[in-house]
């Protein structure tokens, strides 16, 4: 039982990380309808930009997880520009092979600048809570809670205002988007630096608690990816859904089973449940 | 006013529309009659700038919008309520209807008169307001899709087979809606199969076949037209 909570805590960790990437991947995936497979490097690009502002510049955690925001922002918005613009008429295969190679580009640029080391953002928080026999560190908590508010600030802005809305409707029908004055390429600039201030914001979160190095957007693309097909490709709340799920299965599959297998388990989970719901859980209706 | 000239548009090698000269002067209810294919929802998408014709021109109270893209057409004044709806169908009828005056957004008085407005010429809109667009029956979803275009406060609106797919006393209606649309004071341009209905509450008529107009005309003497009404009204 105490193992059982402590592998949730961790899970609850873990899943919130996945939930933030994952959102950012489904909400692009709702407006490009091709998953961004460079959106893990980005997450990387933003873990690097914290660990930087803190190292180097020794700005505080806070301010440095906020200029790693911007930072991304302003990338997520050239990458949408210079990668996939110039693609929006192509077909899905074309949009596919750039956002690989915007993947590979990201990883090569990152060993060239910042070398293939593992580093680590320093642990400011570092306090722990007992619950009894459970033990929180405190980043861990800050994690779990930062993430659910992040998640509620991108709910209020997708649903409260009209802004927020014009994404949504992108994603539900674009003809009907363009006909009532939204602005296609506004909204495709919008979405990708939201979902990259998503990524950054994971980064900055699980920083101090993972490592950072040059190829960790790949496993976490991945997982993420592993989330929105879980949760319905374009799904916000299957996206939520399934990072807590897949993190909190991660956990438990790693104490109760090994921890080799820890990175398995997503892929046993995307079979077992696409084969009960081969269109994930929360799907769009049939386009 | 709208003019249309000698406006083409091609998809690869196959051409859709050919040389079409259309106009809708102020005040006008203009109906487009055309079997399947013939190119009106071609027209409306050039109109409205989903789709960049290969010639010609479209020219609005003067001034050439050809190629602009649709989320600035809107902007001119020009509202399209396209085939199969295309509504944004998980959120609710409400926002449906408020996003379709996203483009005059900041002036929140007129978008609350165009929504009382709207509610008043389908009250089971209001009635129906929180649940999400996708789950209301055809008809009702017809009307949300009018509904979201009248609330650019358009001076023109397109209308692409509004009545397609629903009972025939609501047709009746929707026609009837149409009509007091046009009434007070919005330019339409109605696309439409069933002939019918259609020249009787509009003032005159475009017929058009295999991407060109073949006929153009006052309502009254289509609908007299023995072609016409072998072709469009059935006898
Ligand atoms: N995107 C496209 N690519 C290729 N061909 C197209 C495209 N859109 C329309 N067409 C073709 O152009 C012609 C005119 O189509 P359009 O949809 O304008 O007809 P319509 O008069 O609206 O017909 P309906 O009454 O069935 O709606 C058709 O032959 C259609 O197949
Ligand atoms: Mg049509």
């Amino acid at each position: 039982m105490d193992l059982f909570a402590q592998q949730l805590v961790n899970g609850l960790t873990l899943g919130s990380i996945y939930c933030l990437v994952a959102l950012g991947l489904t909400l692009i995936y709702g407006i490009m309808e091709v998953p961004n497979f460079a959106h893990g490097h980005l997450y990387m690009v933003g873990a690097y930009v914290t660990f930087f502002a803190m190292t180097l510049y020794g700005l505080n955690y806070w301010l440095s997880a906020l200029l790693a925001g911007v930072v991304l922002a302003v990338l997520g918005v050239l990458m949408e520009r210079i990668v996939f613009h110039p693609l929006r008429h192509a077909p899905a295969s074309n949009k596919f092979i750039a956002a690989v190679g915007a993947m590979m580009f990201l990883e090569a640029l990152a060993r060239v600048l910042w070398g293939s080391d593992f580093r680590s953002i320093p642990v400011i928080y570092d306090k722990v809570f007992t619950i009894g026999t459970l033990r929180i560190t405190e980043q861990r908590l800050i994690v779990i809670i930062a993430a659910i508010f992040l998640m509620i600030a991108l709910n209020l802005f997708l649903k409260k205002t009209i802004i927020g809305s014009s994404i949504e409707a992108m994603a539900q029908n674009r003809d009907g988007a363009s006909l009532v004055g939204i602005n296609v390429n506004n909204v495709a600039m919008l979405t990708f630096a939201i979902a990259s201030i998503l990524a950054a914001g994971a980064a900055a979160l699980a920083g101090p608690i993972f490592l950072v190095f040059p190829s960790m957007g790949a496993l976490i693309i991945m997982k993420a990816f592993v989330i929105i097909v879980i949760g319905g490709m374009g799904s916000i709340p299957g996206a939520v859904l399934g990072g807590y799920v897949l993190g909190i299965t991660e956990a438990m599959g790693a104490s109760y089973i090994s921890t080799d297998y820890k990175d398995v388990v997503a892929f046993l989970v995307l079979i077992l449940i696409l084969t009960i719901k081969p269109t994930g859980i929360f799907a769009k209706g049939v386009r | 006013m709208l003019k249309v000239k000698n406006l083409s548009v091609a998809f690869g090698s196959y051409r859709a529309l050919q040389d079409i000269e259309l106009e809708i002067n102020p005040g006008e209810l203009v109906v487009l009659l055309g079997a399947n294919g013939a190119g009106k929802s071609t027209l409306f998408r050039a109109i409205s700038g989903l789709i960049r014709p290969s010639a010609g021109t479209i020219e609005y109270n003067g001034k050439t919008i050809t190629g602009q893209p649709a989320h600035q057409v809107v902007r001119y004044g020009i509202s399209q309520c396209p085939e199969g709806r295309q509504l944004f169908p998980m959120m609710s009828v409400e926002k449906n209807l408020l996003l379709g005056a996203y483009a005059r957004r900041k002036d929140r008085e007129g978008v609350r008169r165009s929504l009382r407005l709207v509610y008043d010429l389908f009250p089971i809109l209001q009635e129906k307001g929180h649940l999400s667009a996708g789950s209301l029956s055809g008809g009702q979803q017809q009307m949300v899709a009018i509904g979201r275009a009248l609330m650019s406060a358009p001076q023109l609106l397109l209308l692409d087979e509004p009545s397609i797919g629903l009972a025939p006393l609501v047709v009746k209606q929707m026609f009837e809606t149409i009509q007091r649309i046009n009434e007070a004071g919005t330019m339409v341009l109605l696309a439409e199969q069933n002939a019918n209905m259609a020249l009787k509450i509009s003032h005159r008529g475009y017929v058009l076949e295999n991407g060109r107009v073949v006929m153009h005309d006052k309502s009254e003497a289509l609908a007299g037209n023995e072609e016409v009404k072998k072709a469009y009204i059935g006898g």
